[in-house]
């Protein structure tokens, strides 16, 4: 066991796949000496030198399709695309790449992870949360780690799963404080959430900082006597049905908390799924927290308004407890 | 040139092959994306490749690319009919895209641009594992506007990767016609780029030839990217129901008198290679092959409505 950073477990299992297995490289800008915007690459190049962490021009597209010809070859690339921003750049490479295996009848597989940081933080820039876009695409799948230990196993699943990954990296998450990582393999698979915290009163599901977020909030809620049941996706899409119908079922209540804005959001199916398969058993409607409709914003006042916090989460799930559910028809 | 007679008789093979799918395909499919005109090409590019070389080809002339990586002329065609028994299933088409297991990148979705970089991406395997293979990567006139083309060869050459690039510039793009669609030379943009880059006559299958010869060999040898402009036209429609309405008919005739395969026979009668008997009958025989398989292909069965499993669009993680 090791104290990291999130954004030094999430090296630390590149380092260690490249290590166990010689099919993997990175790519991206700046990944090279210059270490990787953030150190998301830190110290990669110093071990296995330039054949396998190869520096990239700016040419996102291209690179979102080396990676796909590469794996289509047998390699495992693992491609820095620098910021989630940038997501639409490459959108048609990973639609592909997500068609080819089910295409082919199994022919083809595209072993292929694209990292991206994004998320309102310390970083004052490239904050934009669209990997809902993917939401639609079948073959492809989405990672979102909201902590070092978690970065650590989903990178390491993500890079030895053979389908197309989008692995988010939430800058604030990134470098905010240490905590123990057992460096094990092999890694669990994709897909499992985590139940936080256990409450019989309401469930809250998230992933990336709206989890941590809503831990928060599901701790102050505690000393009100509300006990909220906490989920963190981790895999979003495809998400663990399993683990949220089952909570929901129990609590009966549903707070779906998202960094994307409402309209279009990934956490829209899972509140969609809520509402087909436990529907008999919601004490009060589903009910989601996200960002107004607009683009996100600059000032830090604004970006303080406008990411779902620790008091609203809490103030909603209240909301919902304290809601009465309808009479029942006489 | 120095090609030995069995490359020569390869190349024609091709060409017929490839006009016996248009006549036989065509004839069945209105969207059929016809060859005519631009058959010396397909047969110059993609006749004798290593199965371990790969292709992305200009969907004009994918099955030809395909056939000519050893694809099963059946399947292929059962892949036009969306049969089970091609290669994708009924889930994909064959007209534009090959079996991955014979190395081909076909299309995947309908945008033309992505496949450059997935040859890249090949060609940058290959570079990895010490392989001297090469990876072909074929656009139209069309595909040479987009972004992705112009990122492919400067990532190509930056990286030194063992990528042909061959623009069949037919010299319309659908409708749009090249001077409205390309700014300068295509062969041109090479130098920007920095790698070799030639402009050879499309119609011409022994220059296509030679030029990809060289171009081969660079790349086997670790000299990185060549791009090949081979001029041609496209005297078929865009596909078979094409009305054609905004072009002169009269610039087709001209064309179609320079038919590529008419020229390359007199070649191959005049160096005794072969005769027009042995060409006529190779042509018909091809055509029976491709309606054989055509027709055997129809009575093959449907997809069953189960292979929509969503569990089959996952690849089982290894052990």
């Amino acid at each position: 066991m090791t104290r990291m950073t999130f954004q030094q477990a999430a090296v630390a299992a590149i380092a260690d796949e490249m290590a166990a297995d010689g099919d993997v490289f990175v790519m991206g800008q700046d990944i090279g000496r210059f270490g990787g915007p953030l150190r998301s690459n830190a110290g990669l190049f110093e071990t296995f030198g330039a054949a396998r962490v190869i520096d990239m021009p700016m040419s996102e597209g291209t690179m979102a399709g080396l990676a796909v010809g590469a794996a289509l070859q047998g390699k495992r690339p693992v491609l820095d695309l620098m910021f989630g921003e940038f997501l639409a750049l490459v959108m048609q490479q990973f639609l592909d790449a997500g068609a080819m295996h089910y295409y082919s009848g199994g022919a083809a597989t595209v072993p292929f992870v694209l990292r991206v940081k994004y998320g309102i933080g310390p970083f004052h820039g490239h904050a934009y949360d669209h990997h809902s876009w993917l939401m639609g695409v079948p073959g492809v799948k989405i990672a979102a780690p909201s902590t070092p230990q978690d970065a650590y196993d989903l990178m390491r699943a993500a890079i030895r799963d053979p389908n197309p990954v989008l692995f988010l990296e939430h800058m604030a998450l990134y470098h905010a404080g240490r905590a123990e990582v057992e460096r094990r393999a092999p890694p669990r698979p994709l897909g499992p959430a985590a139940t936080l915290r256990e409450g019989a009163d309401v469930t809250l599901i998230g992933s990336a900082l709206m989890a941590k977020r809503a831990l928060r909030a599901a701790e102050a809620l505690a000393k009100e006597g509300i006990e909220a049941e906490v989920i963190d996706l981790r895999t979003i899409a495809p998400w663990d049905e399993e683990t949220v119908l089952a909570s929901v079922r129990r609590t009966g209540r549903a707070l779906l908390l998202s960094e994307a804005v409402a309209r279009g959001a990934s956490i829209n199916d899972v509140a969609a799924r809520i509402a087909e398969a436990a529907f008999d058993a919601l004490r009060a409607p589903v009910r989601r927290l996200a960002p107004p409709p607009v683009p996100t914003p600059f000032a830090r006042e604004l970006e303080a308004a406008y990411l779902p916090d620790e008091a609203r989460i809490a103030g909603a799930a209240r909301d919902l407890v304290r809601a009465r559910a309808p009479a029942p028809a006489r | 040139m120095g090609h030995g007679n069995d490359v020569l008789a390869g190349m024609y093979r091709l060409m017929s092959l490839t006009r016996a799918l248009d006549r036989v395909v065509g004839a069945h499919d209105g969207h059929w994306h016809g060859l005519e005109g631009e058959e010396a090409v397909a047969a110059a590019v993609y006749h004798g490749l290593r199965d371990t070389d790969v292709v992305a080809p200009h969907y004009r002339g994918a099955i030809t690319a395909a056939l000519a990586k050893g694809a099963d002329l059946r399947r292929m065609m059962a892949g036009c009919l969306g049969k089970a028994s091609s290669y994708h299933l009924g889930r994909h088409r064959s007209d534009v895209c090959g079996p991955p297991e014979l190395n081909l990148i076909g299309l995947y979705g309908g945008s033309l641009g992505p496949p450059l970089g997935y040859a890249c991406g090949a060609a940058l395997a290959m570079t990895l594992d010490g392989r001297d293979d090469v990876v072909l990567a074929v656009f139209g006139d069309g595909t040479s506007s987009r972004g992705d083309c112009h990122e492919a060869m400067n990532m190509a050459s930056i990286k030194r990767l063992p990528v042909i690039f061959v623009c069949q510039n037919n010299q319309i793009a659908i409708s749009t016609p090249m001077a409205d669609g390309v700014g300068g030379p295509i062969a041109a943009r090479a130098e920007g780029f920095g790698m070799p880059g030639r402009a050879v006559d499309g119609n011409d299958v022994l220059a296509v030839r030679e030029a990809m010869d060289e171009a081969i060999a660079r790349a086997r040898a670790g000299g990185g990217p060549t791009l090949i402009e081979a001029r041609t036209y496209r005297v078929a429609g865009h596909f078979v129901s094409d009305a054609e309405d905004y072009r002169d008919p009269e610039e087709i005739a001209r064309w179609r008198a320079r038919d590529p395969v008419a020229r390359y026979r007199a070649f191959l009668i005049a160096e005794g290679v072969m005769d027009a008997a042995a060409m006529d009958a190779l042509d018909a025989a091809l055509v029976a092959e491709v309606d054989a398989a055509f027709a055997a292909a129809r009575d093959d069965a449907v997809p069953d409505p189960a292979a929509l499993d969503p569990a089959a669009v996952f690849a089982e993680a290894r052990p």
